[in-house]
């Protein structure tokens, strides 16, 4: 029988200190739903279980003008995609929460558990990547922020140091980023992990594209922003030619492997049709 | 080690002795006994252990009993009130919604789910919601009318 101790911190301080004495033999809980599984499937066998759980305030979601949007890491799925001010300011977080697995799952899972995992086949990081979200990692040492491609680290790795716990996540204000648009590809059904997920994010001024943000999931071991593509748009009057060229700059930025939602070449294929017709929707959005 | 936890479980309080490890949903079928809660995938895709958590669907077979203590719980046996079916398990019986029977209790416990913070969704809104409760008999189709069934009966009473 799996044993192990399950600890209920409730403040941030307790958890960091709990997390600092059991070193590698604690693993935390936010929602439970990703740890649940693997320690049923003996993936885990931790000594110590620190559920965040039980800290309050710990699943805020606040917008103001300045700072933008701020998200408590203990916030469900489900409380981002029904925060009326996720709908009125980031629409992209919208479209992109509203279609994480199903709303059974949204209950339950955290974003700041969902970050952790650094799973890249998720969709929040994705659409978050793209607005330029950042991440308060928080230690007994004090606190670091990092940009989301500086957290996500490898395959199911992140920045995360021992003692660690990410704390909030802050999107900063959508201002000019008019321009956004999500494909998540799913052949198979609705609640799926994407074949393919495409984020964009863009700054139109005049008919020139002043600023974008391309990230693409379920391509690569971690979700990756598509530097090289943004570059084709960056400063350019954008064309479609332009367009159709930031599609395939892109395929050639992701690593995508075979697996049973489809091959390499497929989903390298499916970025080279996806990433223009993202480019395109954020395009017609600004054009209203 | 084993500890006490107390659970709530369709408006009755059970104080039970669980393994840290134990998921809820081997709690409420063999610590009390309710074994209408289904295990399908164990990796919350299924939707056959759906139950209600103060409230919010919940796979049960993701969550450890101890993450648990203090909450309240529903589940298919506390659909019924005073003998009489709820409208939705009605429903699933007249509709054809529930043929082997495997994955109604999660079907009808998600369907409550959804009424209960929406009586009157759009037939999308049904769609998307039951998307996370596999059924591998009926073809979903009579599932969706089941669910229909109620949402109609609610416009009735549409204030």
């Amino acid at each position: 029988m799996l044993d192990f101790e399950y600890l209920e911190p409730t403040t941030v301080e307790e958890a960091c200190t709990l997390l600092q004495s059991y070193g590698d033999e604690a693993v935390l809980m936010s929602g439970g739903a990703a740890v649940t599984m693997w320690i049923s499937q003996r993936l885990l066998a931790p000594e110590a279980i620190i559920s965040l759980a039980k800290i309050p305030n710990f699943d805020y979601v606040r917008f103001s003008e300045k700072d933008g949007l701020t998200i408590g890491a203990g916030a469900r799925h489900r409380d981002i995609e029904m925060s009326p001010l996720v709908r009125q300011h980031y629409p992209l977080l919208y479209e992109t929460f509203s279609k994480v697995a199903q709303p059974r799952i949204r209950y339950m899972a955290t974003i700041g558990g969902n970050l952790c995992t650094g799973d890249p086949a998720t969709d929040p990081g994705t659409s978050l990547m793209a607005l330029d979200a950042e991440v308060t990692l928080t230690s007994t040492e004090g606190k670091r922020v990092l940009s989301l491609e500086e957290f996500f680290v490898d395959y199911y790795q992140t920045a995360l140091k021992q003692g660690e716990v990410l704390t909030e996540v802050r999107v900063p204000p959508p201002a000019e980023w008019a321009g956004w648009s999500r494909i998540k590809f799913t052949p198979r059904t609705e609640e799926d992990f994407a074949t393919v997920g495409v984020s964009v994010a863009l700054k139109v001024r005049s008919g020139e594209c002043e600023d974008i943000r391309l990230a693409l999931n379920s391509v690569a071991p971690v979700i990756v922003r598509a530097h090289r593509a943004e570059e084709v748009l960056r400063g350019k009057r954008v064309t479609d030619e332009l367009v159709n060229e930031a599609g395939e700059v892109a395929a050639t930025e992701v690593e995508p492997t075979d697996d049973m939602r489809g091959s390499a070449d497929y989903k390298r294929h499916l970025v080279k049709v996806l990433v223009p017709r993202a480019m395109r929707q954020a395009l017609e959005r600004i054009d209203g | 080690m084993k500890r006490r936890i107390e659970l709530t479980v369709n408006g009755q309080d059970y104080e039970i002795e669980v393994e840290p490890s134990k998921l809820l949903l081997h709690a409420l079928r063999e610590e009390i006994g309710l074994t209408g809660t289904k295990e399908g995938c164990s990796i919350g895709v299924c939707g056959a252990c759906s139950v209600m958590v103060d409230g919010r669907l919940t796979s049960s077979c993701l969550t450890l009993a101890i993450a648990n203590d203090g909450k309240s719980i529903t589940t298919i046996e506390g659909m019924v009130a005073d003998g009489e079916l709820d409208p939705l398990q009605q429903a699933f019986i007249d509709y054809g919604g529930s043929q082997c029977g495997f994955c109604t209790p999660g079907q009808i416990v998600a369907a409550k789910a959804l009424l209960e913070a929406n009586p009157h969704p759009s037939e999308d809104e049904v769609r998307e919601w039951m998307s996370g409760n596999l059924c591998r008999c009926t073809g979903y189709y009579k599932i969706l009318e089941s669910v229909m069934a109620v949402v109609k009966q609610h416009e009735g009473v549409k204030g």
